[in-house]
């Protein structure tokens, strides 16, 4: 009884609320979209806990489970069809990203080509604009009426260079903002392969082309592997850009899922949607953890050994040429956005037709809510994962709760739309109804964004020796006293760059946003999305350079943070 | 109040035990060191002492109570640790205050409780008391350190870290201090230093001390008594002098100090001193012994030696003859190895200047009193 009493003390307790918050908010929901999408309609396993008539009810559908529902879905052309044109454009998006990146990584690895700062510091580009201002950007230089068609029909081209509001425009609009997920693992590759085996190769009189194909790209593989595999999830799971691009005869699982939910109400059809979402994502995350299990691509720091960088005039030119396109490409989408924002009209000619201030005056008068609730609901979700996060680190850390480390990843696979549907479906009915509360937006956000937070928190947390942490506990501190003076302000440097990350990526978020804001609750992303669905444009773009710059304010303030931890 | 008992317990480590059936009983005031090799399980003693391990079984009573069920932060035993595992965002008055800051936080009420917390995490978020103040300062004085006390301790040498270590676990007026290899990190000098430091503090105080080291010198020299542990087992108890003089085992001959080990066989009784014989040598002995074979203990000092023609009265001393190996020139000391059957022999004698120093390959005899053969 005692030995009860000790054990229970302040951390103890503050483990199992740590323990509950996941299981409620994250396991429970996931479970109930897998039981709806066996029973085909809303199954409410909270309310079988606390309500004896709902536990009857449940139990009698449970009584009805069957695979009826799957055969029913799959024999349905429209998500067989979904899941199938999901895959291909991630695959698609995944085959070309790469061998697009191979000579861009290739380039800035290997080789002095010219404006090689210029050119890294342009890839930031695509990592802060979240991708449904990306693909409306796209809108703008290639719809109908956009500055680039302009140009390819005074050329003499016919129709639309590219059709943004096709398969190949998601395609593109994700080729051109995911690719530096892919390209600083593969320029890590190449830095770490052993270059002696390829000067070998050289040596033995071999052409550079011949080592680059049979002894560098080779090397590079497990690298060139890994990425792919991280782009086939990120493509998969990516729901801004579909969502304003997918025509209505181009089903894809996550746009064919939020519209089951938000405009049938369809729970057993979602459910399954959902369902095969996260087995596919989380079997191809799982492949890329077995891939890069043991190595470290991903942050070569080290010193890579001293190699010589390629000079050949005419090879560093031509490549410098080429990683210019590719990067020039989302910053003009991104000064298109800038220009749309302040012009009067723009449409008819390459250039607006006059300028003004006049849309950023709207939305400083009418607007200035959304921009506000995304500020709160991204400051309630970071206080909420610092907290949550710091806890589990510790847990992780010192009492090596693999338990808990598992359950703490378990956000990086479930993609944004398909938690969004498992919580909407688990919590719109009593004992815990919160479905269009801000609350459970930000528990959302909280989870979704745990896993970064996480990471840098737990850096800290190793950095600190179990010894100092004693010492407190010895000089008369319980555990928890000691967490909260101790480990707490010596791990702030990895809280402070967590939260920025965490609050960076709320402001971005779409999905999530989309499915479960509640009208007086609606963040910057939801009304840029909406603005865009009732062809506001104006609106929609200084909305949306408002979005960006916050985003590079905070990211300037997180790599100065990162600078200080460094000295 | 601060004595310290230990009975019967055990540790377990899954299925390795670390320690079996350790008994201590310290007493009041004394300083007790813990003496092992690496590895024999004086951190886990001590560990558990302070809270930080449950033992698998046994008992522990701090004055007279049994600990079992108080928690590692209401033990009230002042630990001094190897790596000193001082706070380093704390200056060196933050870090001494800390128990004062939340022995003051436990008898609050919420309101206080937050300004105590305030200050715990900036000093700049709250004002320290009075009495805390002068308490802090008082012991920092204590260790010299009063000057210092704004200082972060990163800025400190090795030996002033050292210092806020003791002085923090000081001022929470521990019933036991428990010291883990404290010295163990500092150079040679600063060691000798600190010992004596160590030493008077605790002398001042009175307070009950368990010293941790391997370090056999640093333990016969500091502590009233010495625990010998070995593989997880206290293989002796004693006064430095008791283990020096009266090893039980020759491990701990071996361990507390130098000494030749020879291995004998009991021949018999002559007036009144055990006869031993071995390999080279045949010896007379105090030590009585019922044993038939026996481990001849010798301590280097205790071994006289004389020109192999000088005339010696084989009654009123033993005499072994042997061959010089090795002479070495130790500052006040003269050590040689001096080959005696198959065994080598060390053997120190103090050097006057003048007197003559036995050659390599010289033939010598050697003396050693009856009282200073060790038989066990
Ligand atoms: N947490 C643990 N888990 C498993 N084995 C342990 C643990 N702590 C200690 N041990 C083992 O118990 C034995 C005693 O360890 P202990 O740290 O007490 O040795 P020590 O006498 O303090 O040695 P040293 O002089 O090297 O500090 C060692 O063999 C060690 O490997
Ligand atoms: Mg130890």
């Amino acid at each position: 009884m005692n030995r009860l009493k000790n054990s229970l003390n302040g951390l103890t307790v503050v483990k199992v609320l740590i323990f509950i918050f996941f299981g409620l908010f994250m396991l429970l929901p996931l479970l109930s979209v897998f039981v709806v999408s066996f029973t085909g309609e809303p199954t409410n396993l909270l309310g079988a806990l606390t309500d004896p008539a709902i536990l009857n009810s449940t139990i009698e559908k449970f009584k009805n489970i069957s695979l009826d529902n799957y055969k029913r879905i799959f024999s349905n052309a429209g998500y067989a069809t979904a899941l199938k044109n999901s895959l291909v454009l991630a695959f698609t998006v995944t085959i070309i990203i790469i061998l697009v990146c191979i000579p861009l990584a290739y380039g800035i690895a290997r080789t002095k080509m010219p404006f090689k700062k210029t050119i890294s510091a342009l890839c930031m580009i695509p990592l802060i604009v979240p991708t449904f201002i990306s693909a409306y950007a796209f809108i703008i230089m290639f719809g109908r009426a956009g500055w680039v068609t302009q140009i390819y029909n005074a050329l003499g081209g016919e129709g639309m260079l590219l059709n943004p509001y096709s398969m190949a425009g998601v395609v593109a609009v994700q080729v051109f903002f995911f690719f530096p997920y892919a390209l600083w693992p593969l320029v890590a590759a190449f830095k770490v392969s052993d270059i002696s085996l390829e000067e070998a190769s050289q040596n033995l009189g071999a052409k550079s082309w011949f080592t680059f194909i049979f002894v560098t790209f080779p090397l590079a593989l497990p690298g060139v592997i890994s990425s792919a595999l991280l782009i086939f999830t990120v493509s998969f799971s990516d729901f801004g850009s579909p969502i304003v691009l997918a025509p209505k005869d181009l089903n894809l699982l996550v746009v064919e899922a939020y519209r089951e939910i938000s405009g049938f109400f369809n729970w057993g059809g979602a459910a399954i949607l959902t369902v095969v979402m996260v087995i596919v994502a989380a079997f191809f995350f799982y492949l890329q953890h077995l891939f890069t299990k043991g190595k470290n691509y991903g942050s070569v720091s080290g010193k890579p050994k001293q190699q010589k960088l390629i000079e050949n005039k005419l090879l560093t030119r031509v490549l410098s040429g080429y990683s210019l396109f590719i990067v020039l490409i989302p910053l003009l989408a991104m000064l298109s956005v800038a220009l749309q924002s302040v012009a009067t009209t723009w449409g008819k000619d390459l250039l607006p037709s006059g300028y003004t201030l006049n849309h950023y005056k709207t939305i400083f008068s009418t607007s200035m809510g959304n921009i506000q609730n995304s500020i709160m609901l991204a400051t309630g979700a970071l206080v909420l994962s610092v907290i949550v996060a710091t806890f589990v680190s510790y847990f992780v850390v010192r009492q090596n709760s693999a338990k808990l480390d598992f359950i703490a990843s378990i956000p990086l696979v479930v993609p944004g739309i398909a938690f969004g549907i498992a919580l909407i479906q688990t919590f719109n009915t009593a004992p815990l109804q919160l479905t269009g509360t801000a609350l459970l937006l930000i528990i959302a956000y909280t989870i979704r964004r745990l896993p970064y937070m996480v990471r840098s928190t737990m850096g800290s947390m190793r950095a600190i020796k179990a010894d100092i942490e004693e010492a407190a506990v010895n000089l008369g501190a319980t555990p928890l006293t000691a967490a909260i003076t101790i480990v707490g302000p010596l791990m702030l440097p990895g809280i402070a760059a967590g939260s920025v990350l965490v609050f960076i990526t709320v402001i971005k978020e779409a999905s999530v946003s989309i499915l479960l804001a509640p009208p007086e609750w609606a963040p910057m992303s939801l009304a840029i999305f909406q603005n865009i669905l009732r062809a506001e444009y104006y609106s929609a773009a200084a909305m949306s350079v408002i979005l960006v710059a916050l985003v590079l304010i905070l990211q300037a303030i997180a790599s100065f943070i990162g600078k200080k931890q460094q000295l | 109040m601060g004595s310290v008992r230990i009975e019967k317990m055990t540790k377990s480590f899954g299925d390795f035990t670390a320690l079996h059936d350790i008994n201590l009983d310290i007493k009041e005031g004394e300083f007790f060191a813990l003496l092992g090799p690496s590895g024999c399980g004086k951190t886990t003693t001590m560990r558990c002492i302070a809270g930080f391990e449950n033992p698998t079984s046994g008992r522990i009573y701090i004055g007279d109570r049994e600990v079992e069920k108080i928690p590692a932060n209401k033990r009230n035993c002042g630990m001094v640790f190897q790596s000193y595992a001082l706070f380093p965002h704390m200056n060196v008055f933050e870090n001494v205050a800390y128990s004062l800051n939340i022995k003051q936080l436990n008898a609050s009420n919420p309101i206080k409780q937050m300004g105590i917390y305030g200050r715990l995490l900036s000093s700049r978020l709250g004002k320290y008391p009075a009495d805390i103040r002068n308490k802090v300062m008082e012991i920092l004085k204590y260790v010299e350190l009063d000057n210092h006390a704004d200082r972060l301790t990163s800025e400190l040498s090795g030996g002033q870290q050292q210092r806020v270590a003791l002085a923090r676990a000081l001022v929470m007026e521990p019933a036991v201090l428990l010291m883990d290899e404290p010295l163990s990190n500092l150079d040679q000098k600063l060691r000798h230093s600190m010992r004596n430091t160590i030493r008077k503090i605790q002398q001042d105080l009175g307070i009950t001390t368990i010293f941790v080291t391997h370090d056999q010198e640093e333990a016969m020299s500091m502590a009233d008594r010495v625990a010998v542990m070995d593989k997880g087992h206290i293989v002796q108890i004693g006064t430095p002098t008791d283990l020096y003089s009266n090893p039980s085992s020759p491990f701990i001959a071996d361990f507390v100090g130098t000494s030749n080990i020879l291995e004998g066989t009991v021949e018999g009784e002559e007036n009144g001193f055990t006869v031993v014989k071995g390999e080279g040598f045949l010896l007379r002995s105090s030590t009585k012994t019922k044993k038939k074979s026996v481990d001849v203990i010798i301590r280097p000092e205790h071994v006289k030696v004389e020109a192999a023609d000088s005339v010696i009265d084989h009654n009123e001393t033993n005499v072994i003859e042997g061959t010089v190996i090795m002479s070495t020139y130790l500052g006040s000391i003269v050590r040689y190895d001096v080959q005696v059957g198959s065994y080598q022999l060390i053997v120190d004698t103090t050097y006057s200047s003048g007197a003559n120093i036995f050659e390599e390959g010289k033939k010598v005899k050697l003396t050693v009193e009856h009282e200073r053969v060790l038989l066990i």
